[in-house]
């Protein structure tokens, strides 16, 4: 009697500690994620560059989701406005700035990021390069009255982009974005895209102009000295 | 062998050891000294205490062996123990729940003796030494959220180095010394290391040491009566007498109510900890990875809610100087009054007291459990504009748009549903507010809005003016576009690699993006 009394309980305990590891409290293996991955690459710029750059084409920065925009821009590129940030509205991420990210996290990030959504390239195609060059500021001012006014001018369909206040807050690589990427589901054309009155689009001179153009409406003052100097090699408005 | 000689066997080194320590003349009468008759249900809410209190050290003692106080491993040592250790992790739960359970039953005891106005003479130290205890714990309860080093943790020292950051003067000097530098870093969590394992148990030892001590020797008081009066002169000779007459031993009479609660409290505690299971750690302290919404853990919740309710032109001061005097006067309680009546009912000026802290306490651990206090840290950077309020704008518009993110204004105001919640959301403001008056509402905040006015340059201004200008709901129409839906929150189970593979998770905190 008294044997199988404790035979029984021994077998009782048993089956609790078995059950144990069964119990509702025992945490979920977390499945790991490696950085690099598609995962991490995804949530990451959900964290992080959604909120400007959106999931889709109409954010209030220009897309990333976007197979054009990696057709044409580079890896380093990416890297470079990552690291340094860009004009006064895109923070750097890099580390030493005091941003989240480590040099070697950007770079896996940027690799990432060109897996999940562009094309297979590596960048630099479309005719137009991703980085803005230098142009000539009366020539550009031709450029915008073919193929700029019809929308831009002053009262335009699309809002003026030679207003100073606009201009304070966007630099020349991201003027040269826009015009060289548009944002089609916004109804700004991309000018490395055959137009009705261009049919093969803007020749990269012509973009160099054109920005060259507009930039010259920016108020120069020491407050937006860092939005022209960015970057400081390629500063349109002294090179005319 | 005969019976004798067995009996012998044992008896000597029991008595050799009796010789040489006095063990067992000194327990004796810990055990078999009267308590009360009267000391029924109502006095078993120490023992538990301290019966939570040896949990805790023994399961802190076994987490010991495998935890690793270092920035870089510390999170990936506590899924080692949840995963990898068999029943590792119940052993985290009991630690996680017994410390809760440790708190609250600290409350009810502390409540309990205060209702009966048992701190009354001659145990006003034992009051005091309970005041104390109740500060090392919560102390204990506070570093040992920090030993998760998740994102809770993180979030809770950085509240912890605001507060500190107010100190006048020395705020800086102080904040250095409790992060061990200026940002939150490795040196932080080996500094709460220390405290969590070595000086606040050894204080809470010591003050269990004397607590006890002080009711071995003024005896636990009686029930309340109506009518029966404490004088200090005559009450040490009126208790004795008392005892005498009509005590009952401590051991078991008392005891085993003792014992019955407390087996009570374990099933529960255990059942707790089997069925809901560890706390945390939550989500790495990573920045780059932010994506959850840290709350302290519930011992410090209410303090949080009644932050998130105080205007904030006050908040320095009564952060400051409220958890003063909430200290100064829990040790006065004895010396108020350590005399007089003890019933609860000729003390309806206390019970009252009673019973508006504890209601005080409830609601505002609902405020801060309940409320969107917190701003959402990561919406700036995580939440996208809607597409309704991106389409037709003009370029400057746009950059309005980038300049809400941009200034974090994002984190306390919902465009289309997403975004914090500590302001009113934003999505109708043109038909609220013209642009001066926007402009008004941004430069000089108010009501819980920070000023930004020196933040945000004479473009930003415009731009985000003009931005908010035109939202008004008769772009309604346009948020049928297809696609225009928001995803969900994000909700992916973080979880980076870990730092022994050399993935380049950054093992310190720095001061991470959303600070700036
Ligand atoms: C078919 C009309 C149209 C034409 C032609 C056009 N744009 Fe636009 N553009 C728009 C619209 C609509 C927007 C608003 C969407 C936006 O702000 O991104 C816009 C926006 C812009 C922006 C602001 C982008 C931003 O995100 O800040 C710039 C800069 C710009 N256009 C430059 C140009 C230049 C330079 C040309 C000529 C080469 C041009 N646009 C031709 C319609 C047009
Ligand atoms: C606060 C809003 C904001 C956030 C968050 C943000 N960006 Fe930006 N980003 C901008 C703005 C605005 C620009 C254009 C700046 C300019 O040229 O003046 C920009 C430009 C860029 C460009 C350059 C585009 C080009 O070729 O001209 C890249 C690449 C970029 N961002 C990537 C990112 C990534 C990746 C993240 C997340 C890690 C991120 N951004 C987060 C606002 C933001
Ligand atoms: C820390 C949280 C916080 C941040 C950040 C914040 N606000 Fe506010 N905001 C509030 C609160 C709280 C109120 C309500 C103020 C009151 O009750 O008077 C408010 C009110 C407003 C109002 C008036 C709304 C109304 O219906 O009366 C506007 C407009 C506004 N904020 C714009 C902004 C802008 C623009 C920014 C970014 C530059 C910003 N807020 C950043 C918390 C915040």
């Amino acid at each position: 009697m008294k044997l199988r009394m404790s035979r029984f309980l021994s077998c009782l305990s048993i089956l609790a500690f078995l059950g144990c590891d069964r119990m509702p409290g025992k945490p979920q293996e977390a499945t790991p994620i490696v950085i690099g991955s598609p995962a991490w690459t995804q949530s990451t710029f959900n964290t992080n560059c959604r909120g400007c750059h959106s999931q889709g084409a109409e954010g209030a920065a220009i897309p990333l989701i976007d197979a054009g925009y990696w057709k044409v821009a580079t890896d380093a590129q990416v890297i470079q406005v990552l690291e340094q940030g860009q004009g006064v509205l895109m923070p750097s991420y890099l580390d030493s700035n005091g941003g989240p990210l480590s040099s070697d996290q950007i770079a896996a990030f940027v690799k990432g990021m060109r897996t999940l959504w562009g094309d297979g390239s590596s960048g630099g195609q479309g005719g137009i390069s991703g980085t803005v060059v230098a142009g000539n500021a009366s020539a550009g001012s031709q450029v915008f009255a073919s193929a700029c006014a019809s929308c831009h001018a002053a009262g335009g369909s699309a809002g003026s982009v030679t207003d100073p206040m606009y201009l304070k807050l966007i630099s020349n690589q991201g003027l040269w974005s826009a015009v060289v990427y548009g944002r089609a589901a916004l109804g700004s054309p991309a000018w490395n895209q055959p137009m009705p009155k261009h049919p093969n689009g803007l020749t990269p001179t012509e973009v160099a102009d054109v920005v060259c153009w507009i930039a010259q409406s920016r108020p120069m003052s020491s407050a937006n000295a860092q939005v022209n100097s960015i970057p400081k090699d390629k500063n349109v408005s002294d090179s005319k | 062998m005969n019976r004798e000689a067995l009996i012998q066997i044992v008896k000597q080194p029991v008595q050799w050891i009796e010789d040489r320590t006095g063990v067992i003349a000194f327990s004796t009468p810990l055990l078999s000294h009267h308590v009360p008759r009267s000391a029924k249900w109502w006095y078993v809410f120490g023992s538990a205490t301290l019966m939570f209190f040896t949990i805790q050290i023994v399961t802190g003692v076994c987490l010991g062996t495998m935890y690793a106080p270092s920035a870089s491993n510390a999170w990936e040592s506590l899924r080692y123990i949840d995963e990898e250790i068999p029943l590792g992790w119940m052993l985290r739960a009991l630690h996680g729940w017994s410390s809760s359970a440790m708190v609250v039953m600290m409350a009810i005891h502390m409540l309990q003796v205060f209702m009966h106005g048992s701190f009354k003479f001659p145990r006003e130290l034992n009051w005091i030494t309970g005041v104390f205890l109740l500060l090392t714990v919560l102390a204990l309860a506070f570093t040992g959220q920090v030993m998760r080093w998740d994102q809770d943790a993180y979030w809770g020292l950085g509240i912890g180095a605001a507060i500190v950051d107010r100190v006048p003067v020395f705020g800086d000097q102080m904040r250095a010394l409790m992060l061990g530098g200026p940002i939150i870093g490795g040196e932080t969590l080996n500094r709460f290391f220390a405290l969590h394992v070595f000086i606040l148990p050894g204080a809470a030892i010591g003050l269990v040491g004397v607590h006890m001590a002080l009711i071995m020797k003024n005896g636990i008081s009686e029930m309340p009566k109506p009518g029966e009066i404490v004088v200090p002169s005559t009450y040490r000779k009126g208790f004795e007498e008392r005892m005498e007459k009509s005590g009952v031993p401590f051991f078991p009479d008392a005891a085993q109510r003792d014992m019955v609660f407390c087996g009570v409290c374990l099933i529960l505690l255990v059942f707790l900890a089997a069925y809901y299971g560890p706390f945390g750690p939550g989500g790495m302290p990573d920045p780059t990875l932010i994506n959850t919404n840290p709350r302290p853990d519930y011992p410090f919740m209410w303090i949080f809610g009644a932050v998130s309710l105080l205007p904030p032109a006050s908040e320095t001061a009564i952060m400051l100087i409220s958890p003063v005097v909430g200290i100064v006067i829990l040790v006065a309680v004895p010396f108020l009054s350590n005399s007089g009546e003890r019933a609860p009912s000729r003390r309806p000026g206390m019970m009252l007291l009673a019973v508006f802290v504890v209601m005080a306490i409830v609601a505002l651990t609902w405020e801060g459990v309940t409320s969107p206090w917190s701003p959402v840290m990561d919406g700036w950077s995580a939440l996208p504009t809607p597409t309704q309020f991106v389409k037709g704008r003009t370029p400057l518009q746009m950059q309005g748009a980038v300049v809400f993110q941009y200034a974090q204004c994002r984190n306390c105001h919902e465009l289309g549903g997403f975004g914090g919640k500590r302001g009113p959301a934003l999505d109708e403001i043109a038909t609220r507010m013209s642009p001066d008056q926007i402009v008004r509402q941004v430069q000089q905040g108010g009501g819980n809005m920070p000023a930004f006015g020196k933040n945000l340059n004479s473009a930003q201004m415009t731009a985000i003016v003009g931005f908010l200008s035109t939202l008004r709901p008769e772009n309604e129409a346009d948020s049928s576009i297809p696609g225009a839906q928001l995803p969900l929150p994000i909700k992916s189970p973080l979880v980076v690699n870990s730092p022994f593979t050399g993935t380049g998770v950054p093992a310190e905190i720095s001061a991470g993006v959303s600070s700036r």
